[in-house]
């Protein structure tokens, strides 16, 4: 049964990746070049915009998962009582998750753009007299359209995963800690936190490194410069110069790198933490 | 039934003369060449971003190759040339010298120049083409692609000169040359930008302004020198940034693709937008996306213009359908079908007096789009394009002096 998983990870994923480490090494035989170096990588770590790239990226990355993570557990939360209109809410709640996020960015684009629904309204309701009056939400230095596309797309995700999660969690630890004299918030901070702990931090894991390694969204709306990271690894991969792809090779492998670094230290934090607070 | 099913798939496929071998098609006649052509499918990988020019292609041109030669045309959208030059370069490292994914593509400068670089086109089949006699390769601007000789590695398709837009209801009577326009723009908070290079249309807007701190683009022809480049630069940077906080937002950002501009331009936030096709405005004022009062011009300094072409690359598994396609695109009726306002609006890349008389009157009966700035008027100051070492080199410059 775990075959063709393999064969998808081993023959896709790894494959794609073996290649791009080659590339990224400066070995492109169809290009003339046949020895390996690590030019590729020295120019792209000294690029004069590398480092507010980077920045940009983990500011990105940072704040929808913050945001996103805070959101999805205060609605997990809403959403395990019982009350009227639940279903329907849940149904709402979810809807987005087949939404594609490209989809979303330019929805927010209609909706928060200097020229969007809300400047609209905000132009008919006399509160601005020009397009450049209403605060500038994307293609902004804060990438605050960037990240609200994320919260909006995340919410539901983490959403879910801790809705599956609270199911699991039987109400008697609760009800005893209840009856042990703890608070409502008291309940949550030792109790249910603790025990959402693990899904939280797998959820959010999921949601920082598609946030810090995904282009498409900061591409739409995204200020021209600084670039997020992907965007200018996708930039030089379609350089007008064959000769700089390596470097677009080099960047993405330092993108997964500085992600995968980050993941890791992640987990170490996050789930030592929560499991030692479940205990 | 599954069975069938597969053996009548094997069959319809092999019907289809694999024309991978490039060599032994040149040396057939081209009525050999039309019938290896018949059955195919052809992969045109093109820029898919104007429905116009989709439906051109879908529409008329599938047809005629389906009536006249039974071959299948497909389209395959793409936003940059550059995807799929990245593609068959990828193709040629696996190893894939005749079973290419790709059949045709909408080409031009630095990526023709990309393709070529990595010995990527199929070459020197252009002179089979019996519509090639139409294309005037005297011309300097056909033959060659932003400096680079074309060599018979690909088929013009279309000419095209950039032109601004502007509201003439708002704006009536708008700058005509570019030290003008700085001036307008300083004049003017907030009512101008460009797209950021290397964004295709706000790097030929960088050159304009390039061309006009050189005093013109005689001294910049030829190969990329850097002395040159470095005076003429210096001067380019000081212009931009003098005029960057009078721009959109106070220059602290700038549209990053050209339909952004568009967008903006639209809106009303911008009293400008350009573009290399001026066809694009009459098309948008049809749609109803600008208003009918649009009109648009050329500088007096001259605006810049150049080809654009279809190419076929080297490990094509099509190339005798891909050169059929090339031809029909280049007949006088294509050309004439494509000029039509109503459809696109697109210059010929073909001298109108080699063709036939219907088509001669055909072009004579064309009533220009009022939005639409016409080609002959246009062409009175006509720039030419610079070689790709210059345009990196305009861009990378661009993006640390500038938009940084």
């Amino acid at each position: 049964m775990l075959a063709p998983a393999l064969l998808v990870l081993g023959g896709l994923f790894l494959t794609g990746l073996g290649l791009s480490l080659l590339r990224s090494f400066r070995y492109i035989p169809a290009l003339g070049l046949t020895d390996p170096d690590l030019g590729a990588y020295a120019a792209v770590l000294t690029a004069p915009g590398f480092l507010t790239s980077l920045g940009l990226s983990l500011w990105i990355a940072t704040a929808s998962t913050l945001i996103a993570s805070t959101l999805a557990l205060g609605a997990a939360l809403l959403l395990r009582q019982t009350f009227t209109g639940r279903a329907i809410i849940s149904f709402l709640f979810q809807i987005n998750l087949t939404i594609p996020h490209v989809v979303g960015a330019v929805g927010i684009l209609y909706l928060v753009s200097q020229s969007g629904s809300f400047a609209r309204l905000a132009h008919a309701g006399g509160l601005i007299g020009a397009p450049s009056e209403f605060p500038p939400l994307t293609h902004d230095p804060f990438a605050i359209g960037i990240i609200l596309t994320y919260v909006w797309k995340e919410v539901p995700f983490i959403g879910l995963i801790l809705l599956a999660s609270l199911q699991s969690i039987r109400p008697e630890h609760e009800a005893a800690a209840r009856s042990l004299g703890a608070n409502r918030w008291q309940v949550f901070r030792h109790v249910l936190l603790p025990l959402l702990m693990p899904a939280l931090a797998a959820a959010s894991a999921l949601v920082f490194a598609f946030a810090f390694g995904a282009y498409e969204i900061p591409l739409i709306l995204g200020a021209h410069a600084p670039e997020a990271l992907p965007v200018a690894a996708w930039r030089s991969f379609t350089a007008i110069d064959l000769a700089t792809r390596p470097q677009a090779h080099a960047m993405a492998i330092v993108i997964a790198l500085i992600g995968a670094v980050l993941l890791a230290l992640y987990a170490r934090v996050a789930l030592r933490k929560g499991g030692r607070d479940a205990v | 039934m599954l069975r069938s099913l597969v053996v009548f798939l094997l069959l319809t496929t092999a019907a289809a003369a694999d024309t991978a071998d490039g060599e032994a098609l040149k040396a057939m006649t081209w009525d050999e060449i039309v019938e290896q052509a018949r059955g195919g499918t052809v992969n045109w990988f093109m820029w898919g971003g104007a429905d116009n020019i989709n439906a051109y292609v879908s529409d008329y041109v599938a047809a005629v190759l389906k009536r006249d030669h039974d071959i299948t045309l497909n389209r395959v959208p793409i936003t940059d040339a550059a995807e799929v030059v990245n593609l068959v370069l990828t193709e040629k490292e696996a190893g894939i010298t005749d079973s290419g994914s790709v059949d045709l593509i909408w080409i031009n400068g630095e990526n023709f120049r990309s393709m070529k670089q990595a010995d990527l086109a199929f070459c020197g089949y252009t002179d089979l083409l019996p519509n090639n006699a139409l294309v005037n390769w005297d011309n300097p601007a056909i033959a060659n692609d932003f400096g680079v000789p074309v060599d018979g590695c690909e088929v013009p398709w279309n000419t095209v000169q950039f032109a601004f837009a502007h509201d003439s209801a708002t704006l009536p009577d708008p700058p005509q040359d570019m030290a003008a326009l700085i001036d307008w723009i300083k004049a003017n908070p907030g009512r101008f930008t460009y797209p950021a290079p290397p964004d295709f249309t706000g790097s030929v807007f960088v050159r304009h302004v390039f061309y006009h701190a050189a005093g013109g683009p005689d001294a910049l022809l030829g190969p990329f020198d850097q002395a040159t480049f470095d005076v003429v630069a210096a001067r380019t940077w000081a212009i931009l940034n003098e005029i960057e906080p009078f721009l959109w937002r106070g220059g602290a950002t700038y549209p990053t693709t050209i339909t952004q501009l568009n967008e903006l331009f639209a809106n009303g936030e911008v009293a400008f937008t350009f573009n290399y096709d001026p066809a694009q405005f009459g098309i948008a004022v049809q749609a109803g996306i600008y208003p009918d009062t649009v009109r648009s011009f050329g500088l007096t300094d001259g605006t810049i213009g150049n080809t654009n072409y279809t190419l076929i690359p080297f490990n094509s598994p099509n190339k005798a359908a891909a050169m059929v396609v090339q031809n029909v695109l280049l007949s006088g009726e294509a050309q004439l079908e494509k000029a039509r306002t109503e459809v696109w609006g697109a210059a010929p890349a073909i001298e109108i007096t080699r063709t036939t008389p219907e088509v001669q009157a055909g072009f004579a009966a064309i009533k220009g789009h009022p939005s639409v700035v016409p080609s002959e008027e246009l062409a009175r100051a006509a720039l030419p394009e610079l070689q790709a070492d210059w345009l990196v080199a305009i861009e990378e410059g661009w993006k640390a002096n500038v938009g940084n």
